[in-house]
């Protein structure tokens, strides 16, 4: 990517167009805001560039300034005002540098502008959506001391006054759902006990709760970013609980038909997609016929899965919810002809007939008396019909339909059943909750073996005759191929043979209107599901071949959408593939959460429930529901649960928008990146980030804000007790040659004795000490702060760098080791709290832009300068001008010095551009 | 204050060229580097329990050039190597090696501590440090083990190894 970038930026290529009179300002800390004001003062139009939400950087976090003892927000405000106000300043926020290339004197510039899913021009600050959302995420500007919610504006002032949504992309249980269900969204409501609101957030998607609560297959779990922690979140049965405790609690709210739209779609089988497809196309306000050839709605949901799975009233229920939403219902009506439909008036048809037909075995005697296929005996069971089933029964197949006939014949009476599946545990595709289930119940599972005969006698199922088989290459379906072993033939005695080796689409069915596949599932656009046929739609099994329910669902939201588009006369296709970004693991910060067990369902004991079809999973209770949402790690912060759409009065949130790329073109940069602080948990000896009470200068400031966390009352995080000594330790992570930073990092003597001072200033009678090397009090008023700290304040300074921080566990309190190197002694001296004063570090992301301008860096990392003597603020590159800590760390007077320097450095060539064209106009 | 103020005090010129000496040895190259922060002796296992040893003080008199103040003294001797110093030194200045210098300049000019060269003496002389401590019950021990219970190869490889290494120069 590096090289292909620098070919485009030949240094000698001449610019065709005309010279730029406008700036960039890369960064809006106070030293880019001095520069862009300055720039803009003089009549040139500035982009300055910032990559947080708000300007302002680093000054807008800190207390007070040294050696005045100002407050920081107090002189940083009105320029961030003064800023916003500069008609000639175009302030980006939330937008970094995508690319530079450079084209004559003028640098083209690529911007790419996050979305923050809230209008700039509408939002007001009014904050109204603040208190409506569920997720809380650790406060980066406050050092992740406090919290904010995932709408949050950095601190009261910030510039623009707008609010930002702070969503890193698709969690992957969402991304991973083929019915795209917001899970992280319905768990964040459920962390808070709303669980009506969460239900309502499933409902968006799926009209099956409580169904798919049951029966769904969960891809969501297997993809789930706690499972790399420690366990998946038992996403499945929390859903399922909100549809429990809808009915529980009777909360239910009536469903009324909201048909608002003249044009009538017909729906094809009443079956997972086909009621899904009907409930999203009714919610949008069509009015929708579903066909249906059984008695009932509900496809293999009904007739199919079992009782103790899936409670009949609980289908019906939601089944009742879709048909209350005023969808029309035919059933025991066979469609006869798609076309025909679309003929009487339908303006859309869905076609949704699944795959309920069972594959044969292909062995002989396939037809004797006692052999079964799952599909009809699931049916029968279901509807209640006589089954002459005998004591041995063998179910042959691994998926769900054999685990559930398997587990019906054990229900129904049968003494002894055994499971033959080719393949071994590992392949067998059922749901592993139901296996085990299975187990539990007395089902044998005979893995790795195949049937090659069914024996009769008097053409009645007498015995089987299996191979036994070993697991060779894997297949195209990536599972290990099963291979017989030669000579391994044995013969097991059987009453009845259930037959569960998968189900393929009716090739007689009224899908074969449509251009079908071999196997008689209708080939349809994988996102539109649009077939041969204008205005005929499929989706379901009768797709895909036998699949999940989830996946069935899913399509028949995809279908329905499809359907509007076609209806309305717009693209189908346009914009419906995913846009967001997958969040990956390591975005997803684990390292503070402790290894949890995963709730476990509460089960009916094996003997009460192998009798009868009384349901086997009990549901979870209130308090486990709570406690499992609460492990979620809410990996895209934001959830998607649009509460905030609903609060905020002003229409500025749209959760739709997308990142932008900006291009401009400039005659100068102006580099005013600023710094990092050094990470101070690279010191084993002082303990920060093991020990509470061992805080860093930046978090200690945030904690004497009157605008953070605490509103500024110096307390011990750890206990909230107020310190009554507290300890500094100077030099950590700066004139380190064995850490890499070997260099000075100038500001952090003045603002360890600032802090010091603030320290007496909030706890006089504390006792306050300062470890150092040296103090550097090299600059106006410095010396005399310093004596001032030691005099007025009665701050004690110890000239010793402090070897080791050890924390009684007891109180919390921390033991420093050092040296006063004054008279040579050596002193452990207990403190309540310690902070540490990291030195500052160029940027992240330095080294990128600097790749991209085609500069080189100083060993330390900053910006190289030409001249450090003559021309302070040049960098190597003409036209490129650094400013702030870009170059080498500086105080505040110094970074708006140099920002002021940099400014009329830049100007110099905008108004020698703007001369030119003048002469030439 | 004005004790500084005086010409003898401002005179900061070391009392000798040992630091310089020093620095010439091998490992003790680093030592100019010492800012005298005292983080070492804060670190120190062997200062944590006595008061005598200060690693950061000896590394200013090294630095002071009181040369025959630390050559005569206990001190470098006291070091144990540990190296803790050595990790946290955030000037990269390589103490257990100064020292380790310092030690050897000291035993070429017969500066050895006694309890140091009491044991150099004995194991000179028996060719190990326990031939006191060996006994009838450690013999049919090794003996039991089935190992050498003659241990006189000692005295031959230290015979040897004196001829070829120590050639009378500091050991009476």
């Amino acid at each position: 990517m590096v090289t292909t970038k620098q070919e485009a930026k030949p240094e000698a290529a001449s610019g065709e167009g005309p010279k730029s009179t406008s700036a960039l300002v890369v960064g809006g800390g106070v030293a880019g805001m001095q520069a862009a004001l300055d720039i803009a003062n003089q009549g040139f139009k500035v982009h300055l560039l910032e990559k947080s939400s708000s300007i302002g950087g680093r000054m807008a976090m800190i207390d007070k300034t040294f050696p005045t003892l100002d407050c920081s927000a107090c002189i940083l405000t009105p320029r961030l005002s003064e800023v916003s106000r500069n008609s000639d300043i175009k302030t980006h926020t939330y937008a970094e540098v995508k690319s530079i290339a450079r084209d004559g004197t003028n640098f083209k510039v690529k911007i790419h502008k996050r979305a923050r899913y809230v209008d700039e021009d509408k939002c007001s600050g009014c904050a109204d959506c603040v208190p409506v959302c569920p997720v809380e995420v650790p406060n980066e500007f406050d050092q992740n001391m406090g919290f904010r919610k995932a709408i949050y504006i950095p601190f009261p002032q910030a510039t623009p006054n707008v609010y930002t949504v702070d969503k890193r992309g698709e969690p992957a249980c969402r991304a991973t759902c083929p019915a795209e269900v917001n899970a992280q969204g319905f768990i964040a409501m459920m962390r808070h006990g709303r669980f009506d609101e969460a239900l309502e957030i499933v409902r968006r998607t799926i009209p099956f709760a409580g169904v798919l609560g049951r029966v769904c297959i969960s891809f969501c779990e297997a993809e789930c970013e706690r499972g790399m922690l420690d366990h998946s979140l038992s996403i499945r049965n929390l859903h399922r609980f909100l549809a429990d405790y809808e009915i529980a609690h009777g909360t239910a709210k009536p469903v009324t038909p909201n048909i608002t739209k003249e044009e009538r779609v017909a729906v094809v089988g009443g079956g997972p997609a086909g009621i899904s497809c009907a409930y999203q196309l009714a919610m949008m306000g069509y009015p929708v016929t579903i066909f249906e050839s059984k008695p009932k709605l509900g496809g293999l949901l009904r007739y199919s899965i079992p009782e103790y799975r899936l409670p009949r009233n609980i289908l019906d229920g939601e089944i009742k919810r879709v048909i209350d939403m005023g969808v029309k219902v035919r059933a025991n009506t066979h469609v006869k002809s798609v076309k025909g439909l679309l003929e009487k008036g339908f303006k859309a048809v869905f076609v949704g007939t699944g795959a309920s037909q069972s594959n044969k075995i292909g062995v002989p005697h396939e037809d004797a008396e006692g052999v079964f296929y799952a599909i009809d005996f699931l049916e029968r069971a279901s509807t209640g019909q006589e089954i002459a089933l005998g004591a041995r029964v063998a179910v042959i197949g691994g998926g769900d339909a054999a685990v559930d006939s398997a587990r019906v014949a054990k229900r129904l009476g049968a003494k002894d059943v055994t499971l033959i599946y080719r393949r071994s545990h590992v392949e067998i595709p059922a749901i592993p909750g139901e296996v085990e289930d299975a187990k539990e119940e007395g089902i044998k599972f005979m893995l790795l073996t195949n049937p090659i005969e069914i024996l009769t006698a008097t053409n009645k199922v007498a015995g089987v005759r299996c191979v036994k088989m070993r697991l060779g290459e894997p297949d195209y379906s990536g599972r290990r191929r099963p291979v017989p072993i030669p000579n391994s033939e044995f013969t097991m005695a059987i009453d009845s043979m259930i037959i569960a080796i998968g189900q393929s689409a009716d090739p007689n069915g009224v899908q074969n209107e449509c251009d079908c596949t071999e196997w008689a599932t209708v080939n349809a656009d994988q996102i539109t599901l649009v077939t041969n046929i204008p205005g005929v739609f499929a989706g379901g099994d009768v797709v895909t071949g036998p699949l999940t329910v989830v996946k069935a669902v899913g399509h028949g939201r995809q279908a329905a959408e499809s359907i509007d588009l076609y209806i309305r006369g717009v693209d189908m296709a346009e914009g419906r593939h995913k846009h967001l970004h997958r969040v990956q693991s390591y975005e997803v910060d684990k390292s503070h959460k402790e290894s949890e067990d995963r709730a476990a369902m509460p089960k009916q004991s094996v003997d009460s429930r192998t009798h009868n079809f009384s349901e086997v999973e009990l549901g979870f209770s209130e308090a486990t529901a709570t406690a499992e949402a609460e492990r979620c790690l809410e990996c895209a912060v934001c959830c998607e649960c649009k509460q905030c759409v609903a609060a905020c009065t002003r229409d500025a949130i749209d959760h739709s928008m997308r990142d932008e790329v900006l291009e401009l073109e400039v005659g100068a940069i102006i580099l005013a990146t600023g710094y990092k602080l050094f990470d101070v948990s690279v010191y084993p000896q002082f303990g920060y980030g093991k020990y509470e009470n061992v805080i860093h200068a930046m978090e200690y400031e945030r904690l004497i804000n009157a605008a953070g966390p605490t509103g500024g009352h110096l307390i011990r995080l750890g206990d909230g007790k107020i310190p009554k000594s507290i300890g500094f330790i100077q030099c950590v992570g700066a004139r380190d040659v064995q850490k890499g930073v070997p260099y000075c990092s100038r500001v952090c003597c003045m603002y360890g004795v600032k802090n010091a001072v603030m320290a007496k200033e909030h706890h006089p009678e504390s006792s306050v000490s300062v470890y150092y090397a040296d103090i550097r009090a090299f600059g106006k008023g410095f010396e005399e702060f310093y004596e001032m700290a030691k005099t007025r304040f009665g701050v004690k300074f110890m000239r010793g760098r402090v070897a080791e921080v050890m924390e009684n566990r007891e109180t919390g309190n921390l033991t420093v080791r050092v040296e006063d190197t004054e008279t040579g002694e050596l002193h452990d001296i207990e403190h309540d709290l310690i902070v540490i004063s990291p030195g500052i570090q160029p940027p992240e992301g330095l080294e990128d832009l600097a790749v991209e301008l085609n500069m080189g860096l100083s060993d330390e990392g900053y910006v190289d300068i030409a001249n450090k003597v003559i021309t302070p603020v040049d960098t190597f590159i003409p036209g490129v001008f650094v400013c702030g800590c870009a170059d080498g760390p500086k105080d505040i007077p110094d970074s708006v010095s140099a920002g002021s320097a940099a400014a009329m450095r830049a100007t110099i060539i905008l108004a020698r551009n703007q001369k030119e064209a003048q002469e030439d106009g | 204050m004005d004790e500084v103020n005086t010409a003898a005090n401002t005179n900061h010129v070391p009392s000798s060229n040992f630091a310089k000496e020093v620095e010439a040895m091998p490992g003790g190259a680093d030592i100019a580097k010492c800012i005298q922060c005292g983080m070492c002796t804060a670190s120190c296992m062997v200062a944590s329990t006595t008061d005598k040893y200060r690693p950061r003080k000896l590394i200013q008199m090294i630095l002071l050039g009181l040369r025959e103040e630390v050559l005569s003294s206990d001190l470098p001797w006291l070091c144990m190597t540990c190296r803790m110093c050595e990790e946290r030194c955030q000037e990269n200045v390589n103490l257990a090696e100064i020292f380790h210098a310092v030690r050897e300049i000291a035993a070429r000019e017969g500066y050895i501590p006694p309890a140091f060269k009491n044991a150099i003496d004995v194991v000179l002389k028996d060719g190990w440090m326990l031939e006191d401590a060996y006994s009838d019950f450690i013999e049919d021990d090794r003996d039991d083990l089935g190992l050498d219970t003659d241990l006189s190869w000692n005295k031959k490889f230290v015979a040897k190894l004196k001829k070829k290494y120590f050639k009378g120069v500091f050991i009476k």
